[in-house]
């Protein structure tokens, strides 16, 4: 659409007034088009209104969830933010859509290599939604964390639920099958793998990552969130 | 794929190192439909289990919006039970010891799953 050319010259050129009336203009006309709120979200970054982009590529996500732009987009402005954990969740779904975009894995290399830096001896944060790690009990409620990508809290206490049942399911097993006690369960799909480890008697976790991350990696990682998740519930305990 | 084309699957795959059976399951009712293991493996346990495990991890997924599972490999402290799914209601399952080479058997129990049918 030819608004969407002369709104980027105009953007690039730093014309941002005249920019956003060309996109605002386009998106009466395409209310639907994630193109155009993602144009206007980037003349807004470029005035330094980052709520205002913000909404606007909240806006292109509710017309295409995966929209690569808004999702880089907004990866951008949490980066900004100091929020390396929301830019880094944006920017892992932007990577499944968009697998060969240089620019995004250049990005998300960048992101990891800040928030290892800020990180520094850290163990993974139960609270971190882009590591997907998600705690609960035997009883399937959740204690911290989240689900996969989403900080959705229906969907991560729904996934306690289930997890929980899972988890009976593997420990019964394992015991039945002779295999001792259990380590741990990994699930795979097309778009994510998912592994699930004891934490004690009394919980277990979830820790989902994308398809594209080696199965090793994900046990290392679970691991490692599993002995922050038992030092966190003796603190709390 | 045929009965002898199953069998020669299974074949191969308890040819890994450290694999004690390796059955064709149907994961809506947790039948064995074939099968090829030591004698003290109680296959249609492992079937059953396998299911049911299947059966909830799928729950799981959806709960977390996310696809179907292909694969589900529980590990435990004495052995591993690896599940790959094949045209649906068929898995592939493998009982092994903890020393069997879990990367191996999982890269082939991938490439027979695939063409179970």
């Amino acid at each position: 659409m030819a608004f969407l050319e002369l709104g980027e010259r105009l953007r690039q050129r730093a014309q941002y007034a005249a920019a956003a009336t060309v996109a605002l203009a386009g998106l009466n006309h395409y209310p639907a088009d994630p193109d155009a709120h993602d144009l206007l979200a980037r003349i807004r970054a470029d005035q330094g209104d980052d709520a205002a982009a913000t909404a606007a590529w909240h806006a292109a996500l509710e017309c295409d969830a995966d929209h690569v732009g808004a999702r880089k987009g907004l990866a951008f402005v949490a980066f900004r933010a100091g929020d390396f954990v929301a830019a880094e969740r944006h920017l892992d779904v932007a990577a499944l859509r968009a697998p060969h975009d240089t620019t995004i894995l250049a990005a998300l290399d960048r992101v990891r290599l800040v928030q290892r830096r800020s990180d520094s001896g850290d163990t993974p944060r139960l609270t971190d939604p882009v590591g997907g790690v998600l705690l609960f009990d035997t009883q399937g409620l959740r204690l911290a964390g989240s689900a996969g990508v989403s900080t959705d809290v229906a969907t991560a206490d729904a996934a306690s639920a289930e997890g929980a049942s899972f988890s009976r399911e593997a420990v019964r097993a394992a015991r039945l099958l002779a295999l001792g006690a259990l380590e741990y369960v990994v699930i795979e799909a097309a778009d994510a793998r998912v592994a699930m480890v004891p934490v004690g008697a009394h919980a277990s976790l979830f820790l989902h990552r994308s398809a594209a991350t080696p199965v090793g990696r994900i046990l290392t990682l679970a691991g490692r969130a599993a002995h922050a998740a038992r030092d966190w519930l003796e603190r709390v305990e | 794929m045929s009965v002898e084309h199953w069998q020669a699957a299974l074949h191969e795959v308890t040819g890994v190192a450290g694999v004690r059976g390796a059955l064709i399951i149907s994961a809506e009712d947790g039948l064995v439909i074939a099968e090829t293991a030591m004698d003290d493996l109680a296959t249609a346990d492992v079937a059953a289990l396998s299911a049911a495990l299947v059966s909830r991890a799928a729950r799981c997924m959806a709960a977390m919006h996310t696809a179907v599972p292909q694969s589900v490999y529980l590990v435990g402290e004495f052995g591993a039970v690896l599940a790959v799914a094949g045209p649906a209601p068929l898995w592939l399952v493998a009982v092994a010891r903890k020393d069997a080479e879990l990367g191996r058997l999982r890269l082939l129990m991938r490439d027979f799953a695939g063409v179970l049918g």
